[in-house]
Formats: C-alpha cells, sequence, structure tokens
C-alpha cells in the first residue's frame, strides 16, 4: 500500500474564513474549484452578451472596436483556461477520491496549490480587464485573441501591459494545471479501493487519467511558448521574429488541440456515470469505451496541424494532419454509439441530470460531425476563421462540455450541499439552454457558410448576415436566463431543498454510499469494490438478492 | 456553401461539401432518431422495473467501429482526390516550397501552371488595407481590385506587419498572408462584383479589412486599364473638397482609422480627430500644416514620420489634391 500523506494537523474543516483559506481538504478545495470557476463562466457568459448585443444588427457600436477584440479575447480565454478546464478539475477534486474510496488525494497541499495559482491568475488576468475599462490601465487587456498569434501579439503590434498580465495569466494557469494532474494521477494510481482493478475504476475517473496525462504532456510546451513570447516582448530575445510566426502556432496548437479533449473527456466521464444510473443498466461495452477515451487521447497528440491547413505547411504534412484529425471520429463514434446502447432496452428516468446528458449526447454529435468536416483540406480552405468555425467549437464545449458539466452539478451538488435541487426547475433550466444554445451556434453554420470571418467588431447591413446574427443573440440571452434559473434553483435548494440522502439516484459508484456532504474523512472504513457497480452490489445485498456477477472473467 | 461559387475551385469545394453533408445528415438522424425513440421507448413505466443487465455486444461493438472507420477513408478518398484536382489549377499551396521539399513530378507540372497566367498581380497586406499593384508598376489600387473577367489571376501577396489573410468567399481557398513569405492564389472568374475580407484576425480595425474584387470583360478592363495609365502621367486637376470627400468616405478606407464627427468616418486608430483638422498647427505632430506639408504626408507617410501607423495609400496625385481641398475645410 502507497502511504498516504495525511496531513498531522486536524484544523482543515475549522469554521471560517480562515479554515477555508487554510484548508487541504480535497471536498474544500474542489467546493472552492467550482464556485471561483463559476463566477470566472458567469463573467465571461457576461463578455458573450455584450458581443452578442454588439453583432444584432449591423454597424452597431455598442462598444468601441479595441473593447470589442478585448472581450473576445478575455471571452474565449475565460471560458477555456477559467471555467472549462479547472471546473472539471474541481469536480475531480471532489469526486476523484470520493470515487475510489479514498480519504484525500496523494498530495493535499500540492492540491491547495492549485486551487490558489488558479484564483490568483483568474484575478490578476480578469482585474487587468476590469481595470482597462476604467482607464487605470493604459493600453487595456489582451486583444490579440485567445490564439495570440505572433507577430500580432509582438511588443510592437500590441505594446500595452495588459499583454503581459495576460500571458503570465496563462502561464499561472499552465502550472496550476500540471500540479493538479500530477496529482490527480498519483491518487488514482496509488489510492483506490480494495479490488477496484483496472476494469472497475469509475468512467469518470478513467476520464480524469487520460486528461491528466494529456495535461502532463501538452501544457509544458504551452508553458513554454508563452514564457518565449514574454521573453520575446520583454527581453528581445526572437524566438517567434519574422522568419519564426509559424513556430508559435506549432507550439500553440500542440497545446490547444488536446485542450479540446482535455475539455470534453472529464464530461464525457460524467455523461458516462449518469446515463448507467438514468437507465438502471450497465455502461454498454465498458471496456470499449475506455480503450476509446485512451485513443482520444492518444490521437489528440497527432492533430494539431489541422488548425494550420492554410498557414502554408507542406502539403504532404497537411494531408497526414487531414487523417489523423478524421480518425480521431472513430473512437469518438465508438463512445457515442456505446452511450446511446446504454439507453436501449434501459429503464430511462427523465431526471435533469440525465436530460442535460441528452443534451449532450444530442448537440456534441453536430459538433462531432461538422468536426470531420473542416478536417478536410479543400472545405477547411473555404472555413478557416469564419463563423462556422465558431459554430462548431461551440457545439463541441458548450454542447458538450458545457451540458456535461451542468448534467455533473444537478447529478453530484445534492452530494456536496446534502439538498436536492428542483428537478421542474431544472428541467425548464434544461428546456431553456437546449433550445438557447442551438439558436445562438446554429445559425452560425450558415453564417460561415455566407462568409462571415469570426473575431470582427461589425458589419455592414450589405451582407446578408443580419437575421442570422439576430437570431443568434436571441439566443445568447436565452442561455443567459436558463442560466439565472440555475442559480435561482441552487440558492433555494440550499435554503429548502429536499435533503439527499446517501443515495438519491440510485448511483453505482462509491461517493454514493457515504453521507451527503461527506464527512471530513470520507468513509468510515475503508470500503471494498466487487464489481465496476459497487454501490448497486450492496443495494442489492441490503435487498437480499444475490449481488450481479462480475463482468470480468 | 451558400455563397455561390465562381471559380473551378470553389465550385470543387461546394461538390466536396455536398457530399460529405448528406454523409453527415445521415449519421445525425441516426443519432438523433436513437435518442428520440429510446427516450420514448424505454422510459420508466414502473418505480421497480429492472432491465436486463446487457453488458455488450462485441458483434455489434465490432460493427461500429469498423463503419466509421470505412465512411471516414471513403471521405478521406474524396478529399484527397479533390485536392488533387485543385492543385491541378493551381491552389494556394504554394508550389515553390513544395518543389522544394519533394521534388516530384506533379510538383513541377504545378510550377509550370503556376506560371501560365494571364495577370500576376502584386498585394500586399497592411494593417488595416489590401494594396495591388499591376504589371509595370505604374498601376495600383486599394480596397478594390480590377481584374479582367474569364483571365487567370495570381496574386502574389506579402504583408507589411502582421499575418493577414486575402480571402474571396465566391472564389473558394484562401491563404494566410505570413511575414517574410511571399503566398500565391489563384482565380478565373466570370464578370461580376466579389466581396471579401481578411480572414485572419489582424488587430483593432481587422473587421475594415474589406477586399472588393471586379472582374470587368476584357475590353473594358484593357479601357480602364489604359485610363490608368494616362492618368498616372497626365496633368493634375485643382482639388476638389466633394471628390475628396467621396475619396476619404467611399474610394478609400481613411474613414476606417480617423474620425470626422458627423459623418461615417468613426474610427479609433488615428489619434486626434480630424474634425477641426485646418484648424491644427501640425501634421501629425511632426509638421507645420501647410498644404505643401500634407501633400508630401499624404504621398507618403513614413518618409515624414517613420512608425507612424498610417500607411502609405499609394494616392494618384489627383487624389492627393481633391484630398487636400477636402482636407482644408475642416473647420
Amino acid at each position: 500500500m502507497a502511504t498516504i500523506s495525511i496531513p498531522a494537523r486536524t484544523d482543515y474543516m475549522k469554521r471560517g474564513i480562515a479554515g477555508w483559506l487554510a484548508t487541504v481538504d480535497h471536498k474544500r478545495i474542489g467546493i472552492m474549484y467550482l464556485a471561483s470557476t463559476f463566477v470566472f463562466f458567469l463573467l465571461s457568459g457576461l463578455m458573450a452578451l455584450v458581443i452578442r448585443l454588439q453583432l444584432a444588427a449591423p454597424g452597431l457600436q455598442i462598444v468601441n472596436q479595441d473593447l470589442y477584440n478585448q472581450l473576445f479575447t478575455m471571452h474565449g480565454t475565460g471560458m477555456i483556461f477559467l471555467f472549462t478546464i479547472p471546473c472539471l478539475v474541481g469536480f475531480a477534486n471532489y469526486f476523484l477520491p470520493l470515487q475510489i474510496g479514498a480519504r484525500d488525494v496523494a498530495f493535499p497541499r500540492l492540491n491547495a496549490l492549485s486551487l490558489w495559482l488558479l484564483v490568483f491568475a483568474g484575478v490578476v488576468m480578469e482585474g487587468g480587464f476590469v481595470l482597462g475599462i476604467l482607464g487605470l490601465l493604459p493600453g487595456g487587456a489582451s486583444n490579440a485573441a485567445w490564439t495570440a498569434y505572433v507577430p500580432l501579439s509582438n511588443k510592437q503590434f500590441s505594446p500595452q501591459i495588459g499583454m503581459d498580465i495576460w500571458l503570465l495569466g496563462v502561464v499561472l494557469l499552465g502550472v496550476s494545471s500540471t500540479l493538479g494532474a500530477v496529482n490527480f494521477l498519483v491518487t488514482a494510481y496509488t489510492m483506490r479501493a480494495q479490488g477496484m482493478t483496472i476494469w472497475r475504476i469509475p468512467m469518470f475517473v478513467w476520464a480524469m487519467i487520460v486528461t491528466a496525462a494529456m495535461v502532463l504532456i501538452a501544457t509544458p510546451v504551452l508553458t513554454a511558448a508563452l514564457a518565449m513570447l514574454i521573453a520575446d516582448r520583454n527581453f528581445a530575445t526572437q524566438f517567434f521574429n519574422t522568419a519564426n510566426a509559424r513556430l508559435w502556432q506549432h507550439m500553440f496548437w500542440f497545446y490547444s488541440h488536446p485542450a479540446v479533449y482535455i475539455m470534453i473527456l472529464p464530461a464525457m466521464g460524467i455523461v458516462s456515470e449518469i446515463l448507467p444510473v438514468f437507465s438502471r443498466k450497465p455502461l454498454f461495452g465498458l471496456k470499449a469505451v475506455v480503450v476509446s477515451t485512451i485513443l482520444i487521447g492518444i490521437l489528440g497528440f497527432t492533430t494539431w496541424v489541422h488548425h494550420m491547413f492554410v498557414s502554408g505547411v507542406d502539403p504532404i504534412v497537411e494531408r497526414f494532419f487531414m487523417l489523423t484529425t478524421m480518425i480521431i471520429a472513430v473512437p469518438t463514434g465508438v463512445k457515442m454509439f456505446n452511450w446511446l446502447f446504454t439507453l436501449w432496452g434501459g429503464s430511462i428516468s427523465l431526471k435533469t441530470p440525465l436530460l442535460m446528458c441528452l443534451g449532450f449526447l444530442s448537440t456534441f454529435v453536430i459538433g462531432g460531425l461538422t468536426g470531420v468536416i473542416q478536417a478536410l483540406i479543400p472545405l477547411d480552405m473555404q472555413l478557416h476563421n469564419t463563423y462556422w468555425v465558431v459554430a462548431h467549437f461551440h457545439y463541441v464545449l458548450f454542447g458538450g462540455s458545457v451540458f456535461g458539466i451542468f448534467a455533473g452539478f444537478y447529478y453530484w451538488l445534492p452530494k456536496i450541499t446534502g439538498r436536492l435541487l428542483n428537478d421542474t426547475l431544472g428541467k425548464i433550466n434544461f428546456a431553456l439552454m437546449w433550445v438557447g444554445f442551438n439558436l445562438t451556434f446554429f445559425p452560425m453554420h450558415l453564417l460561415g457558410l455566407m462568409g462571415m470571418p469570426r473575431r470582427i467588431a461589425t458589419y455592414t447591413g450589405d451582407r446578408g448576415w443580419d437575421l442570422g446574427n439576430l437570431i443568434a443573440t436571441i439566443g445568447a440571452f436565452m442561455i443567459a436566463v436558463s442560466v439565472l434559473i440555475f442559480m435561482a434553483n441552487f440558492i433555494q435548494s440550499l435554503r429548502r431543498g429536499e435533503p439527499a440522502g446517501n443515495d438519491p439516484w440510485e448511483g453505482n459508484t462509491l461517493e454514493w454510499t457515504t453521507t451527503s456532504p461527506p464527512p471530513e474523512h470520507n468513509f468510515a472504513v475503508l470500503p471494498s469494490v466487487n464489481s465496476e457497480r459497487p454501490v448497486r452490489d450492496l443495494r442489492l445485498a441490503a435487498a437480499g438478492q444475490p449481488p450481479a456477477a462480475s463482468r470480468e472473467h | 456553401m451558400l455563397v455561390p461559387p465562381a471559380s473551378y475551385d470553389a465550385r470543387l469545394i461546394n461538390d466536396l461539401f455536398g457530399i460529405v453533408y448528406v454523409l453527415s445528415f445521415i449519421i445525425f438522424i441516426l443519432v438523433e432518431g436513437l435518442i428520440v425513440f429510446s427516450v420514448i421507448k424505454f422510459r420508466r413505466r414502473r418505480a421497480d422495473e429492472t432491465p436486463n443487465q446487457v453488458h455488450g455486444n462485441t458483434a455489434a461493438e465490432i460493427g461500429w467501429t469498423v463503419a466509421p472507420a470505412l465512411v471516414v477513408g471513403v471521405v478521406f478518398g474524396f478529399a484527397v482526390d479533390t485536392l488533387g484536382r485543385m492543385t491541378a489549377r493551381g491552389s494556394p499551396t504554394m508550389p515553390l516550397a513544395h518543389v522544394h521539399n519533394i521534388n516530384d513530378k506533379e510538383a513541377l507540372r504545378r510550377i509550370e501552371e503556376a506560371k501560365q497566367v494571364d495577370l500576376v498581380i502584386e498585394v500586399v497586406g497592411r494593417q488595416w488595407v489590401w494594396q495591388y499593384k499591376y504589371p509595370g508598376g505604374n498601376v495600383t489600387a486599394n480596397e478594390t481590385l480590377i481584374v479582367p473577367a474569364n483571365k487567370t489571376i495570381r496574386l502574389d501577396m506579402t504583408t507589411a506587419d502582421v499575418i493577414h489573410a486575402w480571402w474571396m468567399p465566391a472564389f473558394g481557398p484562401m491563404l494566410y498572408v505570413n511575414p517574410g513569405e511571399v503566398s500565391y492564389v489563384w482565380f478565373n472568374v466570370p464578370p461580376g462584383e466579389y466581396i471579401g475580407q481578411c480572414n485572419v484576425f489582424c488587430g483593432v480595425a481587422h473587421a475594415q479589412m474589406i477586399s472588393k474584387v471586379r472582374a470587368l470583360p476584357e475590353d473594358e478592363y484593357n479601357r480602364w486599364f489604359q485610363e490608368q495609365t494616362a492618368g498616372v502621367s497626365g496633368r493634375v486637376a485643382v482639388g476638389d473638397p466633394q471628390r475628396g470627400k467621396d475619396i476619404f468616405m467611399n474610394q478609400n478606407i481613411c474613414w476606417s482609422c480617423h474620425t470626422i464627427d458627423g459623418t461615417k468616418a468613426q474610427g479609433n486608430v488615428a489619434p486626434r480627430s480630424l474634425t477641426r483638422f485646418a484648424t491644427y498647427d501640425t501634421i501629425a505632430e511632426v509638421v507645420p500644416n501647410t498644404a505643401e506639408n500634407l501633400r508630401d504626408w499624404l504621398h507618403d507617410p513614413q518618409a515624414i514620420k517613420p512608425g507612424t501607423a498610417m500607411p502609405n495609400l499609394n494616392l494618384k496625385p489627383q487624389e492627393i489634391e481633391d484630398l487636400v481641398a477636402y482636407l482644408q475645410t475642416l473647420r
């Protein structure tokens, strides 16, 4: 058995702010991850609303062009680095140790460091943006898009200090993310409950293992690129001088394409947890799902050049990356069909967590298909950097990741707070979000096909883009209302929500054996595991039925 | 594609899109159909029901691994075929770099084809305007590129600052214009007016980096070209403020960076508003505000204030006269 480093001091359940600031308890850290990333989600969402208002009709000047450019830069950065990635890390913080039957993560203090680096970086980046609006930061925040292509992002074309703040913030986030990845890998490797052999590891844990491995390989490359750009800007190092402008793109996308899988795999893990519970069936083809997840993790590193098909890369290299990009559709398709056949023949309970998963399945499939379409070099030459791309990646990252995250909220918040969310409000939340999402992003496919480039602060009325943009803006406000309903639902559940009990959903995994919220040490007795659905086994045993035979041979 | 394809390459792209669109639509219907059917058919009817505990089905799983792999293979084949036919026409994948890297027959053929164009126009992208220079060097244009229709035109593109991409949706392919490199696009289009814009985010006024193409029948093009050539050596008339205003607001892109209250010019790139320009003591705070200095400034701003954000717009002498006349009315 590995040594579990539980700190000797036991003051981390202290009440009050000091208790929270000093805590190394994975659950409290998880809560702070979820809470802080949700604040960043709201901020980035507000920026999106301003963007949509500006584009609602041709020629609007709600914000000036410079501020518009800052807004979409900070919206993208915030949603990716400050919300989607760390929010899923927040779920992992809280639930990975619980799901594997551990008392904490392997390195609790490192875990606290990851959290506070995230919070610090987020406050610095968003703070810089706010100071810029107030006129206290000359030149404002970064306005070179989240891709920060050189030479646009170098000192000559982006002289403002806000650009350096942005770069430093993303460096800190990279460090936070890398430390978290080490922690999850070691925890999942060394601290699993007795009997939790490789095919009994819960799907969300599997997803986090693959994600953490990807973070470990990809993030240092981005961090290096950012450090080099900081040096270029401040110490005239010439890493990315004119002759090397494409090097930045290679290094940036070597991280930022895998980042898509870093954002989608944990959400897929959540879906793979929820579908079996709400269909009362085991996950269809568990081993195929696990192998597909690992394959996506590996293939994810072989596709980055598809972002550069029109950057001037050798044609043979382009063809290779076109094929590898398309091949990812195969393991993704396998997972999709395994999820569909988990539902097939089940006893499907249409509670909000499952509805959010159906939202994931129904929209992610569009993001997957448009991804294959765009992987084709001839089509990418036409679609690159148009609103088609904006539609595509929002179908993956909102249709996929955000619906997965909201499924996670409805499924797991009762475990964290001890109280159920209101299911009717949840259904309204889902319906508004699903309709609003499709209204916002589906027309963007058509705008892209009409030739509307992304990242333009305004457009003229003679291009035929008015109607699509107006519909998208209406949809964006529907999404905003749905998020407000979620917040109202959460607050009312804290005040007078129905007590959740240990296991409100007839769950399968170990977090449902302990109380809601779990005690400081998670489990009175460390559990042991005989199948991939240990809690179902316990339920059957309590009802006097023999536990289901393990699937292993 | 919702923009009607005007060039051969754009038509190829359009055809490929049609094929993968149909395939994607079939898969889309299959997946959404399975979701809706399952949710209706297998919804929970009794609280205590326990469905059959199916863990998987190897044959089915192999099936939905192999089937998508086959579809991917077929689509890849279509895409490579399209690429081959596109490059035969000279698509934007830099032919020179290609030959340099792999010395094959196909590449050599493309090089030969690349030489056989009817007109080569030099293009410079700069924040935030496209500038065109016709063979001979005397004829230049900003924003609107005028070309002969049904002729193969090659653009040799460079950038003066950051990465840009010259793109006409109706012509199909786009290509980045990278610092320190020449990028090429070809097209051969029927007469008409086409519009596109820079497709790589290139800074504050990216949205105003519009490019238009006017393809004229050959005789009309020749007449236009003759006029332009003559215009360069012809006499310059006295400036007309009305024409100057039209150049500022419509023919050229001055308006996108400058502000003049009460007009469409609301750009925020230039540091000073031009609303009362004629009352200013200096031009760009370097030289006294006289008509002669203003002519020199408009002719080549960089020569007067190196590093200024204002690009050399290759204005013709008559245009400069008209602009000076207009700017001197701003009080």
